[in-house]
């Protein structure tokens, strides 16, 4: 038999025992039997044979069991009083229920007379006693309000930005968010971003409270019905905000969506809370121009220019504002043909670099069109590549948004009040750069509330306000990137940091240093105040290891601090890892590139100052202290035996771990930005270089690998000595 | 491993209708007849997911949900709960009582299978 | 430096895993502390938020705080909610450890 017929067989057999059930029960009540228990059985059975009716659609049994069952509903409330008329005919009703179960089992259609004159009774009774539903079920309670087609002819929008904030209840009730991203992103394509912004410390955390919320931009062919249905069981247990983007609003924000209030708002001149152009007011001057667009980098739709429909959902207005414009205009592209573009624009600049010089060496005039053309080629290619890179750029948000709740964190353990400062967000660095950048901040952020800030009673004593402040600012200067970090706090305490530089061997007792210096002393490896000052950072990680991580990313970390007024971190990065500020030498007619940000100075080494340590091995003495001097030449197995010290120029470098030493080379060539081309990508890693570049009149140049010339060289010092 | 469902129904034609459509769908179904006999189930069985009717004797589908919240072992089963009312005051006892979502009846077996992947990892 | 303290995250991290997860972590603070997450088959928000919670408190205390061996399932649960940078794909120790 098939499985849903021997499930109706099941229904049929049941639905006997409910008619038995609902007749001795109703029996009983005749016989004054008051038991709540013995009406709730009566009523299941016939909720019980309408829900199977349900299933196999036999219309007439549903139609008339959910007119008793109301009924008997009404009694079970206690709304219809418990007569024994009322009975009479609910036991009438029972029979016409077994007949109209009869005959469905034996396929019977159409309408039996009595049912309705019966049903009729019914009705009249729970209609006298409440209110009368019209005996159709209501099915339509629990779809979403028919939608308002407020706008037909706008353009539908591109996408929806969802915001969406659990409660408790939600985790309580077994829903979960990830579930509900997870069904939210099967509508399009989805980029999730979490906020963290109310998460709170580690130990007030409560695990199941819910503290996360997270804003989707979903860019798809969806509807917002389509989206609040995913959210459909959580109605309630969560904050949710459906924004469209793109096109006009095709769904009303919310089901009392006044559009005449909206008109008179766009007449009254609209730009009051806002942006203008969502109104298609021509932007000419007024308050279109100050209206909060998007940032100057984001590119507004065309689509939204002449956009006939205002923007309803003014309470969506901050989130959706500017977003809409930045998510309704990006394409998302796989990050791995933007670097093959990068790549390919990088061989674009050697090419066009080594055509220039080819032209010089032919001897055209520098005012030969061939020379004018070329010049308007470098122009060019110069804006091919900044645009290039541009597309990999990501503002610096995404990592400083991670730091309120590291502040807050810091100054719970601390016990020092402190608020949190952020400035330029929005500015813009290559992708790569951004991911390594969160490492060196906290760190920074870190050290500046619990090395930075005074206790709040050294600050009361101090004349300052308890809450300390630390800034956190972005910003672009000369083609790289400036993060700055600072406090209000006292300053570097100089005295101490030298007797602990001191202390430690790290200068000599006698050194001589600017306060410039001093501050830098913190930079060097070995240094650490940590232990003496708190529990916080004492833990064997200091500040060499941000300037390491900061040198790692072709930047330059610099400290200026003011004793009672506060410190300042400036770091300085490249906006790209695809080209590096280079120091071109030359080796034994090799050209090799030396990473400026390892370059402390570059030399002239006196016959004096070089001491042989046997072997090979040399040092140089350079302010009183010996750093090892390391020839390029050997070291990368140019040349046999050392180049006299005195015949070359010296490069002092810092490597990891502040680990000083002098890179001797034959000659200096200059300064100049290369374009990084990776060695293991195209051939394979060679010790002692990083990457190659190709110069300008087409010769390939290795990138000096620091860390390692210096690690290597170390081993054989160590050797000799 | 496929995913255990518990359905929790005092009519035998509802845990018929209820087997056929989900083990089609390739879950494991675990019947009981009524709330207490829903958790007795719960000892024995670890359900991924519950779908359970409102209207039941002995312990109806309110007090059945509650019990289950407010078990340490059991608590974070989602509950689906099955009802022919489309009064939002049901849907909203049950999902004051710790409902995870509801299943209209009579229900479609494909909307049936979509809430309960819908709730489930 | 000693050896990082090794946890392992349970299979299913969904709200009643949050309460035993916080607790374990409270218990090492101040160390630090590796997350093998081979096992996990299910990530909720609630561990999420233990883990965030965490991540940041260890930044605080400048100690290492890694997930290790990440399960696809627990990977993708955490690109899913956002997070995907507590478990960078083919991302060794953090960098920040001295040794």
């Amino acid at each position: 038999m098939d499985p849903l017929a021997a499930i109706r067989e099941t229904f049929f057999q049941e639905c006997e025992e409910q008619l038995a059930e609902l007749e001795s029960g109703l029996l009983a009540m005749e016989g004054g039997d008051r038991d709540p228990e013995t009406i709730n059985a009566v009523f299941r059975a016939v909720h019980s044979i309408k829900g199977g009716a349900g299933a196999f659609s036999l219309e007439a049994l549903i139609r008339f069991a959910h007119v008793f069952e109301t009924a008997l509903d009404e009694m079970r409330s206690g709304r219809l009083a418990v007569t024994a008329d009322v009975l009479k005919t609910m036991l009438r009703a029972a029979d016409v229920l077994a007949d109209l179960v009869r005959a469905a089992h034996d396929g019977a259609q159409g309408d039996d007379p009595r049912a309705a004159a019966l049903a009729d009774e019914l009705k009249a009774m729970s209609g006298a006693a409440g209110e009368d539903d019209g005996g159709e079920e209501d099915w339509g309670d629990f779809e979403f309000k028919p939608q308002l087609v407020a706008f037909e002819a706008a353009p539908a929008p591109t996408g929806f930005l969802v915001r969406f904030k659990p409660r408790h209840d939600l985790y309580a009730k077994a829903n979960e968010a990830a579930l509900l991203l997870r069904e939210l992103s099967r509508l399009g394509d989805a980029q999730v971003e979490l906020d963290t912004e109310d998460l709170p410390p580690l130990g007030e955390l409560d695990p199941e409270a819910a503290y996360l919320a997270w804003t989707v931009t979903l860019n798809g062919d969806t509807d917002e019905t389509t989206i609040r249905e995913v959210f459909e069981f959580v109605d309630g247990d969560c904050e949710l905000e459906v924004t469209p983007i793109g096109g006009a609003p095709a769904d009303p924000p919310a089901p009392d969506f006044d559009l005449s209030a909206l008109l008179a708002r766009v007449s009254d001149g609209a730009a009051d809370d806002a942006p203008a152009g969502d109104f298609g007011a021509p932007a000419a001057d007024g308050p279109a121009a100050e209206a909060p667009l998007a940032d100057a980098s984001v590119v507004e739709l065309p689509l939204a220019a002449n956009r006939p429909a205002p923007e309803p959902a003014a309470e969506t207005q901050g989130l959706g504002g500017h977003r809409k414009s930045e998510a309704g205009a990006t394409i998302r592209v796989d990050l791995e043909r933007v670097d093959r573009l990068i790549d390919l624009v990088g061989e674009l600049v050697i090419n066009q670099a080594v055509l220039a010089q080819r032209v010089m060496e032919a001897g055209l005039a520098r005012a030969s069109a061939v020379a004018m053309g070329l010049d308007e080629l470098e122009q060019l290619t110069r804006e091919i590549q900044d645009s290039v890179m541009a597309i990999r750029a990501q503002p610096v948000k995404s990592v400083f948004q991670r730091m309120p709740r590291l502040v807050r964190e810091v100054a719970a353990m601390t016990g020092k009040p402190v608020r949190l400062v952020t400035e330029g967000e929005g500015t813009e660095v290559d992708k790569t750069v951004i991911e390594r950048l969160a490492d060196p901040l906290t760190h920074m952020i870190r050290n500046a509330i619990d090395h930075g800030l005074e206790s709040p009673e050294k600050r009361a004593a101090a004349g300052k306000p308890a809450e300390g402040v630390v800034r956190l600012a972005a910003m672009h200067r000369s083609g790289r990137i400036v993060i700055e970090v600072s406090d209000d706090g006292g300053g570097i305490n100089r005295e101490r940091v030298k007797s602990i530089a001191v202390e430690r061997g790290l200068i000599s007792a006698e050194a001589q240093l600017s306060d410039e210096e001093i501050d830098n002393l913190i930079f060097m490896a070995g240094f650490s105040t940590a232990s003496e000052v708190s529990d916080i950072s004492g833990r064997g990680v200091g500040m060499d290891v941000v300037r390491r991580s900061i040198q790692a990313l072709g930047g330059r970390i610099t400290i200026n601090s003011k004793p009672g007024k506060g410190s300042t971190f400036t770091m300085s990065l490249p906006l790209t890892l695809a080209v590096l500020d280079g120091m071109v030498v030359s080796v034994e007619g090799q050209t090799l590139v030396a990473p400026i940000t390892a370059i402390i100075e570059t030399l002239q080494p006196k016959a004096e100052d070089v001491h042989s340590l046997g072997g090979h091995a040399r040092v140089i003495s350079i302010r009183g202290g010996f750093v090892p001097l390391i020839d390029v030449g050997m070291a990368l197995g140019y040349r046999p035996e050392p180049l006299s010290a005195t015949s070359g120029v010296a490069l002092l470098i810092e490597g990891e771990g502040g680990a000083r030493a002098a890179l001797l080379v034959d000659a200096i060539q200059g300064q100049r930005q290369v374009v990084i081309k990776s060695l293991e990508a195209n051939y394979r890693q060679v010790p002692g270089v990083a990457a190659a570049t190709i110069l300008g009149d087409g010769r390939v140049a290795l990138i000096l690998d620091i860390d390692t010339i210096v690690a290597v060289s170390r081993g054989e010092l160590r050797k000799a000595g | 491993m496929s995913m255990t469902v518990l359905t929790v129904d005092d009519s035998r034609t509802m845990r018929e209708m209820l087997r056929l459509a989900l083990a089609d769908a390739g879950f494991r179904v675990v019947q009981a007849e009524d709330g207490i006999h829903g958790l007795e189930v719960l000892q024995a069985e670890a359900p991924q997911v519950i779908v359970t009717d409102i209207n039941m004797p002995r312990m109806d589908g309110f007090g059945f949900i509650e019990e289950v919240r407010g078990d340490p072992k059991h608590r974070a089963i989602p509950i689906l709960v099955l009802t022919t009312e489309s009064d939002a005051e049901k849907k909203n006892r049950a999902r004051m009582a710790g409902a995870t979502g509801w299943i209209v009846k009579p229900f479609n077996p494909v909307k049936l299978v979509d809430a309960i992947r819908r709730v489930a990892a | 430096m000693t050896e990082p303290k090794t946890i392992a995250l349970a299979d299913s991290l969904d709200m009643t895993a949050a309460g035993p997860l916080h607790r374990e972590l409270l218990e090492v603070r101040g160390q630090a502390v590796t997350l093998d997450g081979a096992a996990v088959r299910r990530l909720g928000g609630q561990c999420l938020q233990v883990l965030l919670a965490a991540e940041t408190a260890w930044a605080a205390d400048g100690q290492a705080f890694e997930i290790v061996n990440p399960s696809p399932e627990f990977a993708d649960g955490l690109a899913l909610l956002g997070a995907g940078h507590l478990a960078p794909p083919g991302f060794a120790a953090a960098p920040f450890v001295q040794d």
